[in-house]
Order: structure tokens, then C-alpha cells, then sequence
């Protein structure tokens, strides 16, 4: 269960005082599929890395399961980002002289888990998100894009994290790619019971989770997905 | 992928920066480590000169040119005054003679009565602690060192060749040293190096045992055991010393007693050799010693150019020790720099693996090892370079620390004459400061190379803890806000 509440985050450029995130409040179930959308510059990456812990809010708080994100030192912080939390990037943000198998077993050395286990779970998860196993030795850079984002977000789940975020996903793909990172989130969130936020423009993503909510001018709005209702919580 | 595995993988991401850094790494640890090497080889020679004749006295009769003669001899007598100064813990009289192969002689003697010339000449090749004129004693010795062209020409320029030009002159012979010892030491005060069979005993009493320089006992075909004779009187090879020199090594010791006999001049002394018990006292009683024996009598020296010598290498060690922290400075700085670039290069790196939950020690030691490994590839080059280089440095930090202070002790430099000048070069007091200069050499053993590699590794990790610290800093929102 992740809350949100009153989430504040402020900017200074120059004199201005930019709001990017401004009162944000609302819930996600464990295992939900969530989408954010919105123009860009809305808000929506800072959105996410306040989520992640990347960021620290001006104001308010965000709650994993009962625990506030705000009260946690850079140590916890660091340790929530590595069991808690999957990141997938726009830029997949991969390690480029290291193959797809060692970054997906990044997390893994982070969180100490022996090497022959790590190993094998790397391969398990790029089998999930369908590289070819040829590539699993490739190095990042002799990957496309496509691939790399399968790597990308096949790191994301290496230590089984609660909370997968995941900023414009498709957004660097072709379709038919993209297609196939939009079921492979859904099935995570439905196989693996994952809560996911997904940041996007893509309307067909958006419209194939759970929630979708609009963010503009930094207020956060929850909008109804065809055939289901707008959450209570939102 | 382990951190290690990964930072050894990172060292070598962009090749060409890898080489080139290594390149530069290893001239200056290259230079680290030779500089070390010759700190230590000069360091070991300092210490070996200090418990050798650091505090050593010698004490010549007042006047004394050599073989020449001059002054008064030294007495049983001023021994004992000797020893009664306070601090000195030994006193070894010597006595030296001049032996000269017996049938040498004889035809020079021939010859000299022939043409009229004065003998026995070419004695100006002879430096050495001998006040007095020393006796010369026919032996069935034969030089082990040939008179040569220098020991020919001075015989010439001497008149002892002849005049008549047209009768065929002896060919000339090297006299042998022969020095009486009261102890098992040389005539510097060092002690013998006996390589075959044994010393003489009791020095202090008349023996007919002898000992015998390797290269003399060589040309004479002489082993333990064997005998020749010093003025018909037959003596036995009791041991054999290496002095280190041909010169040193064509040279005969026997008992003092004996010596004194053989000279017809008991009680008397060539010169003293006084043992001082600590460096720190050796000024104060050199200064008692010639008070003591006066100076009208006896010159107490203490072998200033050995002195100035070791001084030398005392400025040499330091000056290596000097550029051995500056170039583990540079080295060290060098990684600073590189490592400062690399995580200024990689921010965006160690962001992603902040973001996803490296913590701040691992990204930290991650950047130490790449380090390391940086720092190991320029110690094996650097080592090479050293065990290549560090005696050329050496020598060349020697030879443009001692220029001026290498000159000849007391006595005859000898140059013209034979060469070498008495001791003949055995590296004692009077002569032999180049020869030990030179004698200095700095080989890359593996044990300091190893000590070097240490502190290489050392200053490589302070030089990349500051950059491994300044990736604590980086907050990964900061470079992936970039995207």
C-alpha cells in the first residue's frame, strides 16, 4: 500500500517559485496498475522520483506501508530504492560496458545475493521479458533500443521490488515494441502482484491500467479508464 | 559481476586513456622505486662504512712520507699511552716491511752495480701508513702484480733502469706488503676476510703461519699448507684472505712479533690502529689521542676523505629519499587527477546505480580498485623500469655528490707509480673513498621493490579516496534530471 499525502515539491529559478508537484494526495493498492499522464514539464518525472526516493518532497510525505519516506535517513533511503523500488527509465540508463545478464544483476550484488543465485535469476528475467538468450552476454550498446528496454525493465524486477516506476516505458519504442512492454507490465502487475506507476503520453498504455491520473500544474487528478470507475481513494 | 571484476573492466573501457595513464604512472613510480632502491643500497653501504671504520683512528709516526721514512717510530710504549685514553676500546700496532722477490733483487742489484744506478727505485707508486722507511726483505714470493707500463716507466723516470742504453735492464718486480698485525684485522682495521683456512692464532706472539692475499697465493701456487721464505726464513700459508682488490690481495700478513723480528726492530711500530667505542666519541678522543702522544710525535687521522665520503653518501640518501617521496607524490597525484575526471565523466553512472540502490561504500570502493588496478599496471611497469634504471641512477646521484671529495688520503698518491698506492685500494682510510663510492651497488631486490609497491598502493588509495568520497555527494535526482 503506497500513500501519498499532500506531497509538496518546489523549484527556484530565479525569482519565480515553480510548483511542479503541489498537494498531491491519493493511494495505490498493492498490484495495481497506475498511470500518470499529462503535458510535458507537467510534473509527472518529478512525480516519480519522489516516489522513488529519489528526490526529497518540500512538503508532505509518502507512506510504504506504513513506513514515511520522510523520516528515513540517506542510508534507508538507499536500501528502500534497492528492495522497495524497480526503476525503469526512459533512457534505460543501462551500464554500457557491462552486458544485459550484469546489469540485470546489478541490483542483486546490492542486495547480496550470492553469485550463482543472481546469475540465474538474471537469465529467469530476461527470459520473462523475451531477449533473446544470445543477447544475454551482449553488451548494452550492441543492443536496439527495444532490447534495451527489456533490460531495462528486466533490472527493475531483479529484487522482486513492490513498487515498480516506470517513466515514458514506450516512449522511445516502435509500436509493436512498445505493444509488448505494455502487456509485460500488465502481467507483472497481475502475475507478481507489482504495484506499477507508469508516467506516459502513450493513451493506449494509459488506457490498459487500472487507474490513470492527470497531472497539471502540479495537481493531481485521478480521470476514468474505459469500463471502470475512478477510485474513492483518488 | 563483482565490484572488483567490474572495476578491473572499467580500467580498461577506454584503452588508449588506459595506456596512456599507466605510461605516465609508471615513469613516476619507475622513479619511485629506483629512487628507493639507491636509498637503500646507499643506505646499506653508510651503515657497513660506520661499523667498519666509522670508528676507526689510525696513528702514524709525526712526519711519516710513506716508504720514504721520516720521523720517529711508533713504541710499544705509545700503544699502551694509546689505550689509556679514555673511550678507546682497542689499540692493533702493525708493522710493515717491503719484501721484494729475492732473485729480482739480486739482478737489480747486479745491474744497479753495473751501470752505477742507485736502488732499489720505483717506490714512488708506494702510499701508505708506514712513518718510517720501511725494511726491505728478499722473499721467494713473486709480485701478484705486474710492474705494467705505469710501474716501468716510473722505474725509468726513478734512474733505476739505467742509463747505458744499450745493456738489457731486469724486468722490473712490484715489492709485496707484508704487514705484522697484533690482531685479526687489516691495516685499515677491518677485519680479515679469511676465504681458506684459518687466522694465525695469537697475534702477539712469534709464529711461523702467515696469511696470504688469494691473488698472491694464486701466482705462486701456493694453498694452505705450503711454504716460501721471508730472508731464508721458511713460513707457512696458514690462510688465505680476500681483500677485495689485486692490490689489497698482494699482500702478506704475519704475527707483529714477527714482523718486529724480521725488521731487526722490536718494539717498534709502523703505525697504530686505534678502536674508538662509538661514533659520537671518535672527535673528542682523536683530539685526547694526539694530546696523549704529542704532536711532534705521531699524526692520529681519521680518514677524512672516508669521512667526507660517507658524508657524500649521507647527502645522496637523503636527496634519494627526497625524490623518492616527491615522484610517490606525483604518483599519487596523478591518480587523484585521473579518478577526479572519471567520476566527473561517470556522474551519470554512479547516479543509475544510486537510483537503483548501490550504496555510497560500494560506488566508493568501486572507484578505489579501478584505482588500484590503474596503480598496479603502472607498479609493473614502474618495477621494470626500476630494475633497469635504479643503478644508472645510483651511480649518476654518486658520481655528482663525490666529484670533489674523492681525493687521496695521506702518503704518495701512487697513481704514477703502480697504481692503487699502499694498501693497494683495500678501501681503508688512506686512499679508497672512490673505490668505495663506487662500490656502491643498488640492485631492485625484491623485498624493497615490494616496500616501494606498498606505498605506491598506499598513496594510490588517498589519492582516490577524495574522488571515491565525492561520489557520496552526487544525488542521483541531480544527473538523471538531465533526461
Amino acid at each position: 500500500m503506497i500513500e501519498v499525502k499532500n506531497l509538496v515539491r518546489t523549484f527556484k529559478s530565479g525569482d519565480r517559485t515553480i510548483k511542479p508537484v503541489n498537494d498531491v494526495s491519493f493511494e495505490l493498492e498493492q498490484g495495481t496498475l497506475a498511470s500518470i499522464v499529462g503535458k510535458s514539464g507537467s510534473g509527472k518525472s518529478t512525480l516519480l522520483s519522489l516516489l522513488g526516493a529519489l528526490d526529497k518532497p518540500t512538503g508532505g510525505d509518502v507512506v510504504v506501508d506504513g513506513v514515511s519516506l520522510a523520516s528515513l535517513p540517506d542510508s534507508k533511503l538507499t536500501e528502500y530504492r534497492r528492495r522497495d523500488i524497480g526503476f525503469v527509465f526512459q533512457q534505460f540508463n543501462l551500464i554500457p560496458n557491462l552486458s544485459a545478464v550484469d546489469n540485470v544483476m546489478l541490483p542483486m550484488e546490492f542486495a547480496g545475493l550470492r553469485k550463482a543465485d543472481r546469475l540465474q535469476r538474471a537469465r529467469d528475467l530476461l527470459e520473462q521479458v523475451q531477449l533473446d538468450p544470445s543477447k544475454h552476454e551482449r553488451r548494452i550498446n550492441r543492443l536496439s533500443g527495444g532490447e534495451q528496454q527489456r533490460v531495462a525493465i528486466a533490472r527493475a524486477l531483479a529484487n522482486e521490488p513492490k513498487l515498480i516506476l516506470a517513466d515514458e516505458p514506450t516512449g522511445n519504442l516502435d509500436e509493436q515494441t512498445g505493444d509488448h512492454i505494455i502487456e509485460l507490465l500488465s502481467s507483472l502487475s497481475r502475475n507478481h502482484n507489482t504495484t506499477i506507476l507508469v508516467v506516459t503520453h502513450d493513451r493506449v498504455l494509459a488506457n490498459k491500467t487500472d487507474r490513470r491520473f492527470r497531472l497539471q500544474q502540479g495537481k493531481l487528478t485521478e480521470e476514468p479508464v474505459r469500463g471502470r470507475a475512478v477510485a474513492a481513494t483518488a | 559481476m563483482s565490484v572488483l571484476a567490474r572495476s578491473v573492466g572499467n580500467a580498461f573501457r577506454n584503452k588508449v586513456r588506459t595506456a596512456a595513464v599507466v605510461a605516465v604512472l609508471a615513469v613516476a613510480i619507475g622513479l619511485a622505486l629506483a629512487m628507493l632502491v639507491a636509498n637503500q643500497a646507499v643506505g646499506a653501504k653508510v651503515q657497513e662504512l660506520n661499523a667498519s671504520v666509522g670508528t676507526v683512528l689510525t696513528v702514524n709516526p709525526a712526519g711519516g712520507q710513506g716508504f720514504e721514512g721520516g720521523g720517529e717510530p711508533l713504541t710499544a710504549g705509545q700503544a699502551a699511552t694509546a689505550a689509556a685514553v679514555p673511550n678507546v676500546s682497542a689499540v692493533v700496532g702493525t708493522s710493515t716491511l717491503r719484501l721484494r722477490n729475492a732473485a729480482a733483487a739480486a739482478a737489480q742489484t747486479a745491474q744497479a752495480g753495473q751501470t752505477g744506478q742507485p736502488g732499489p727505485g720505483g717506490q714512488t707508486g708506494q702510499a701508505g701508513p708506514g712513518g718510517q722507511a720501511a725494511p726491505t726483505l728478499t722473499t721467494s714470493l713473486t709480485a701478484a702484480v705486474d710492474a705494467g707500463t705505469l710501474g716501468n716507466r716510473n722505474q725509468q723516470a726513478n734512474g733505476t733502469t739505467g742509463s747505458t742504453g744499450t745493456t738489457q735492464q731486469p724486468v722490473r718486480s712490484l715489492p709485496i706488503t707484508a704487514t705484522g698485525i697484533g690482531a685479526e684485522v687489516d691495516n685499515t682495521g677491518k677485519a680479515l676476510n679469511i676465504t681458506q683456512g684459518s687466522g694465525l692464532g695469537d697475534y702477539s706472539a712469534a709464529s711461523t703461519g702467515a696469511l696470504l692475499g688469494t691473488t698472491l697465493a694464486e701466482k705462486n701456487n701456493l694453498t694452505i699448507g705450503s711454504t716460501f721464505t721471508i730472508n731464508d726464513q721458511t713460513y707457512t700459508v696458514s690462510g688465505l684472505f680476500d681483500a677485495g682488490t689485486a692490490f689489497g690481495n698482494n699482500a702478506v700478513y704475519v704475527t707483529l712479533p714477527t714482523a718486529q723480528t724480521l725488521a731487526g726492530t722490536p718494539g717498534e711500530l709502523s703505525s697504530m690502529i686505534v678502536t674508538v667505542n662509538s661514533m659520537d666519541n671518535v672527535a673528542a678522543t682523536k683530539a685526547a689521542l694526539q694530546s696523549a702522544l704529542g704532536t711532534d710525535k705521531a699524526d692520529v687521522t681519521q680518514g677524512q676523505n672516508l669521512q667526507t665520503a660517507v658524508s657524500s653518501l649521507d647527502s645522496v640518501k637523503n636527496i634519494s629519499f627526497i625524490a623518492f617521496i616527491a615522484a610517490l607524490g606525483t604518483a599519487g597525484l596523478i591518480i587523484l587527477l585521473i579518478m577526479v575526471m572519471l567520476v566527473r565523466e561517470r556522474r551519470r553512472e554512479i547516479g543509475v546505480l544510486k537510483a537503483i540502490g548501490a550504496p555510497n561504500r560500494t560506488i566508493g570502493l568501486q572507484f578505489v580498485l579501478e584505482a588500484l588496478v590503474l596503480a598496479a599496471l603502472g607498479s609493473a611497469v614502474g618495477a621494470a623500469i626500476a630494475s633497469f634504471a635504479s643503478g644508472g641512477i645510483a651511480s649518476a646521484l654518486i658520481s655528482s655528490n663525490t666529484t670533489t671529495t674523492t681525493t687521496t688520503g695521506r702518503g704518495f698518491p701512487g697513481g704514477a707509480g703502480g697504481g692503487g698506492g699502499f694498501p693497494g685500494g683495500q678501501g681503508g682510510p688512506f686512499g679508497g673513498a672512490s673505490q668505495l663510492l663506487s662500490s656502491v651497488t643498488a640492485s631492485a631486490s625484491p623485498g624493497v621493490i615490494a616496500g616501494g609497491i606498498a606505498a605506491v598502493f598506499g598513496v594510490a588509495i588517498i589519492g582516490a579516496l577524495v574522488p571515491a568520497l565525492l561520489t557520496a555527494r552526487i544525488r542521483p535526482i541531480e544527473v538523471l534530471r538531465g533526461e
